[in-house]
């Protein structure tokens, strides 16, 4: 059963010019349309299935925010229909409708009545909404002298207690401490065991990859693709690291290029017997071929690996290697290969960028070009965080 | 009718929008709700002494027989006036600044303005019951009181109907707030309020006749009969006020919904 029908929806925008360049340009255009049509949202056809997750995914602007407007209905779209089965709450913004005059128990009961629940109904979860919001000491102080973490905590707090039926989630979750946006994730994980319907735009494809059973990817308005979560973000990447590798092809050419040669990695996943992988297992060997181009392999050199989340938090760098054995002959580009055994990396995506050292291991450059994108799966339980902690469990006898 | 339901459904939002509206009113102030009594004192103190004083108009005998006060000829008239005036007003403002809200959340977009409307019968409730308080001083209370309560429902229900096909307009075309403040200026001078119509009947006949076409000049003439006068309202607009006013509401209403189904990306 459908939870969310989206029917061939499309959107239309006007975007009004209000410029008049001069009097007779103004006399002329009269009558003349003043706006541009622009179509945010093309012949979208999309089924969300109760109980399941689906995240919507696309660069800025592509359309996935207005399609999450239309479901929680604030835009009406312009052909096409949206059916919704279910109380719905809309995460767009928290705290949307605080009045900072107003303390904060004050303003639980109007953000829960902005989200159509009436007073009783607040009356039974108005506890948990200040307990979750960890918030009860300053909950009858009025919310301007909140911090805006606090305010967040608040708003967050009060749209996930409502009891949706249907929860829209658009990129929050990306405000708040690490502790809270846990907290946050954790809740929606459990409101997803409780059979809530939830639709999830976010950049942290992480999150996505996690949480979603159904990913849609959107382009300038349209569905590029639609499907499983693996599948359909592996496609996205392929895309954005296309474009970007385009982009860093025509900087290259350009006159004021930095003055290392910067070439895009070729690097692949590959066994040990040299057969290219599609991902990473943990906890299995792997190996990292790269590339090098001719002007980067260097006698001199030597070379790391950092390893960074998609969101770029370094998780560690690899020991260097040792200086390139070959020398004086390198009229070719190069291939040096990286071995993990086994690979403690955790499930996910990540990106390895290659640092080049001189010589005695001085840093020369983190070559921000040479650099892959590269996943993890599992196949075994999956270690919380990033990867697993070697260490050995002993008992010590009495 | 749909929107109707819908609107009973969000009935705990508009009650808590209008408490939020009130609750911060008057906060950090000295006097808090004193305000609310000063501002409608100060224009009456003003009119009294212009056009009672000054220009020396003479009210028409009260329902007692006896009181002759033109303040409060003037108030059971003025009070009707300033809760139109509100509504109106103020429908036009709360759409206009609900835009960020709406733009967030899914809720009936009259919402605001319906809570400001209810904030404005506060103040209708609070001006009418001192009128009434200094009625029962002078001993000038009749049974003709019991048509209270209809004259608020026409009144909310003609001043609503107005508001919010205004206020979507002014969505659109923002000149409409500037139409409407000078509009509303012109008609307040177009209604029997610092003057009464027998005074237009004596001047020119078909000017009154024309003035009467004027709902809001029903409302003050029933306010006046059942406060000042305490005579029943003609039989006449007994039917036709209610039925005209109904259908000012209807056709607002139904305005508003047609108008206001995508204004969230106007706002």
């Amino acid at each position: 059963m459908s939870s969310i029908r989206v029917d061939n929806v499309s959107k239309r925008f006007r975007l009004y010019t209000d410029r008049a360049g001069s009097v007779k340009e103004l006399f002329t255009s009269f009558g003349r349309p003043k706006y541009e049509d622009f179509w945010a949202v093309r012949n979208v056809s999309l089924d969300v299935e109760q109980g399941t997750v689906a995240g919507l995914i696309g660069h800025n602007g592509c359309g996935k925010s207005t399609l999450l407007r239309m479901m929680a209905g604030i835009h009406f779209p312009t052909s096409g229909e949206v059916h919704t089965d279910g109380r719905i709450s809309a995460l767009l913004e928290l705290g949307a409708g605080f009045h900072p005059e107003l303390t904060g128990r004050e303003n639980v009961y109007l953000n829960a009545s902005i989200l159509g629940l009436s007073k009783k109904q607040t009356d039974q979860i108005f506890d948990r909404v200040v307990d979750f919001s960890g918030l009860a000491p300053f909950i009858d102080s009025p919310v301007k002298h909140y911090s805006s973490g606090m305010y967040v905590r608040l708003g967050f707090s009060v749209a996930v207690h409502v009891e949706p039926q249907i929860l829209l989630v658009d990129e929050v979750i990306a405000v708040g401490d690490e502790d809270f946006q846990r907290r946050c994730l954790d809740h929606i994980a459990s409101l997803k065991a409780a059979g809530v319907t939830i639709v999830l735009v976010s950049h942290g494809l992480g999150v996505v990859g996690d949480l979603c059973d159904h990913v849609t990817w959107m382009d300038h308005g349209v569905v590029q693709q639609s499907g499983d979560p693996e599948t359909v973000i592996g496609a996205y990447l392929h895309e954005v690291n296309a474009v970007e590798a385009e982009r860093l092809r025509t900087e290259e050419g350009s006159t004021d290029s930095v003055s290392l040669p910067t070439r895009t990695a070729e690097a692949e996943l590959v066994d040990d017997s040299g057969q290219p992988l599609e991902f990473a297992i943990s906890e299995r060997p792997v190996n990292l071929r790269i590339r090098l181009p001719q002007e980067l392999a260097d006698e001199e050199h030597s070379y790391s690996l950092v390893i960074e989340t998609e969101s770029g938090i370094i998780v560690g760098e690899t020991e260097m290697s040792a200086p390139l054995a070959r020398s004086g002959l390198l009229t070719d580009d190069f291939t040096i290969r990286c071995r993990f055994d086994p690979l403690l990396l955790a499930p996910g995506i990540y990106v390895g960028r290659v640092r080049i050292h001189g010589r005695g291991g001085r840093l020369a450059e983190t070559m921000g070009s040479l650099a892959i994108s590269f996943r993890v799966r599992s196949e075994s339980s999956v270690p919380e965080g990033m990867f697993r902690l070697p260490a050995t469990w002993l008992e010590d006898q009495g | 009718m749909k929107s109707v339901r819908e609107l009973w459904a969000y009935r705990n939002l508009i009650y808590n929008l209008a408490q939020r509206e009130l609750r911060a009113r008057y906060k950090k102030s000295l006097l808090g709700w004193v305000w609310s009594l000063l501002n409608p004192a100060s224009i009456l103190a003003v009119y009294t002494l212009v056009f009672g004083y000054l220009f020396d108009a003479k009210p028409p005998v009260a329902g007692n027989g006896h009181t002759k006060v033109f303040a409060l000829y003037l108030f059971a008239g003025l009070w009707v006036w300033n809760y139109f005036n509100g509504t109106v007003l103020g429908a036009i403002a709360a759409l206009q600044s609900s835009g960020p809200l709406l733009n967030k959340v899914y809720f009936p977009p009259a919402c605001p303005a319906l809570a400001n409307t209810l904030t404005v019968l506060l103040q209708a409730f609070i001006e009418a019951g001192i009128l009434l308080v200094i009625m029962i001083l002078l001993g000038n209370v009749g049974w003709v009181l019991v048509f209270f309560p209809l004259l608020i429902l026409c009144v909310t229900l003609f001043s609503v109907g107005i508001g919010l096909a205004l206020s979507v307009y002014n969505v659109f075309y923002r000149d409409v707030n500037y139409l409407v403040t000078i509009g509303m200026n012109v008609l307040f001078y177009a209604t029997p309020i610092i003057y009464s119509i027998t005074m237009v009947e004596e001047k020119n006949e078909t000017l009154a006749r024309i003035i009467e076409l004027n709902p809001i000049a029903h409302y003050v003439q029933w306010s006046r009969d059942i406060f000042y006068g305490l005579t029943m309202p003609s039989t006449v607009s007994l039917v036709a006020v209610p039925l005209a006013s109904f259908l000012f509401f209807v056709v607002g209403l139904s305005v508003f919904n047609r108008k206001s189904r995508d204004i969230a990306q106007e706002l």
